[in-house]
């Protein structure tokens, strides 16, 4: 049963994987900040606040009727991600409300690192909620190679011609690898940690990759409508499916995006009705519910074993 | 997976004011003449149904699904 307040308690779990860094205030402080910035609202209690941090606990819940197992382990992935946002921030260069931005890149580097090893902390915290080792190894194990193949998925981005990466397909495997992994591997954990058999575990994850799918998409739309992508002229889905409508259209959006060199002939906000206008952001709101239904199916599938889903389809309303 | 026939869809109900009136006025009959599968076909209802056919005021796009930032 999840209690009320779960957000605070994962809080408290996560101060203690901080505590080899009490003697520091500044350090400590830093990676606060840090872990502020990826997740300001962890204990936040509002009805549109979907508590994402919490999945890997609302899953083992749904599966056994116990959290508690997975809250080390939650932690952990919740240092994990925020040293991978600190990372995308470095690279990317895009944000300049970043760790990195505002201290540099030496101690954004710093402190992402000390986040990977106090979450493998977490994970070792494990056999103290009584959990055997062989299954914190095969935890650890499948956590690394989520985290692997992100790291492959930005490389990609990192790495490819934009002209690489305007087919739908390939854009869809992206961030199926550098985006979607993490929704996926906090429902792998949860289910892992309930003690759930392997083909549970597996409509868990399939849970967790399309909604993270459906996740990036609508991040997407919403890079588009504020502008942001626009400004950083990044090909996301909605550019995809314009860059595929011919004619002038075509030639706009080829300039804006692919010709990263040249002077924007058109404004942001004309950008964004162009995309708009062409149907772009609709193909997209229509992607993600495609992803939100298969989604949607799979907690259809699990709430028929007698798995009980109703905290899990608060992510898809 | 990439849909042909989803992204022919939506480039014709946007360049086409005859098949956009059309969509508005009977969804499925304009469905009916696409090869989409029975997902893609119940994902463009349930858009429709909650944004609409999205234009530049469109900002409630703003709150479209799960929009946190949390991953990202």
């Amino acid at each position: 049963m999840l209690p009320d307040g779960l957000g605070g308690i994962l809080q408290d779990e996560v101060e203690i994987l901080l505590a080899p860094l009490s003697d520091n205030t500044s350090f400590c402080d830093l990676v606060k900040e840090t872990l502020n910035k990826t997740n300001p609202t962890l204990i936040k209690d509002t009805a549109q606040y979907r508590p994402w941090p919490l999945l890997p606990l609302l899953v083992c819940d749904a599966i056994c009727g116990n959290w508690e197992q997975v809250l080390p382990a939650t932690a952990g992935l919740e240092l994990l991600k925020a040293a991978a946002n600190v990372f995308d921030d470095i690279e990317d260069a895009d944000n300049t409300d970043s760790v990195s931005a505002k201290y540099g890149i030496s101690l954004a580097t710093n402190t992402a690192s000390v986040l990977v090893v106090l979450a493998e902390k977490g994970f070792t915290r494990l056999k103290d909620s009584g959990v055997n080792s062989d299954t914190v190894v095969t935890l650890v194990d499948k956590v690394n190679s989520y985290y692997a193949k992100a790291c492959v998925g930005q490389h990609l981005d990192l790495s490819l011609v934009p002209e690489k990466i305007t087919q739908e397909d390939a854009y869809l495997k992206l961030i199926g690898m550098k985006s979607a992994f993490a929704a996926e591997c906090a429902c792998y954990a949860g289910a892992l940690l309930a003690g759930a058999h392997e083909d549970l575990i597996n409509l868990f994850t399939t849970f967790g990759y399309n909604l993270g799918m459906a996740a990036q998409i609508a991040n997407d739309i919403r890079g588009i409508t504020g502008l942001k992508d626009i400004n950083n002229r990044k090909i996301t889905l909605p550019v995809i499916f314009a860059l595929g409508q011919a004619g002038q259209v075509h030639e706009l959006l080829n300039s804006a995006f692919l010709k990263k060199d040249s002077k924007l002939v058109s404004s942001p906000g004309q950008i964004k009705d162009l995309l708009v206008n062409t149907g772009a952001i609709k193909y997209a709101t229509i992607k993600m519910e495609i992803y939100k239904q298969q989604a949607m199916g799979v907690l259809n599938e699990l709430e028929r074993t007698g798995i009980n889903i109703e905290q899990l389809r608060q992510f898809l309303d | 997976m990439e849909s042909q026939a989803l992204q022919e869809l939506v480039g014709k109900i946007f360049s086409d004011e005859e098949t956009k009136s059309q969509f508005a006025a009977n969804p499925e009959g304009v469905l009916s003449k696409f090869a989409l599968t029975e997902c893609e076909r119940r994902a463009v209802l349930s858009a429709e149904t909650k944004f609409g056919l999205i234009n530049s005021d469109s900002l409630h796009l703003s709150v479209a699904g799960p929009l946190d930032d949390y991953w990202f």
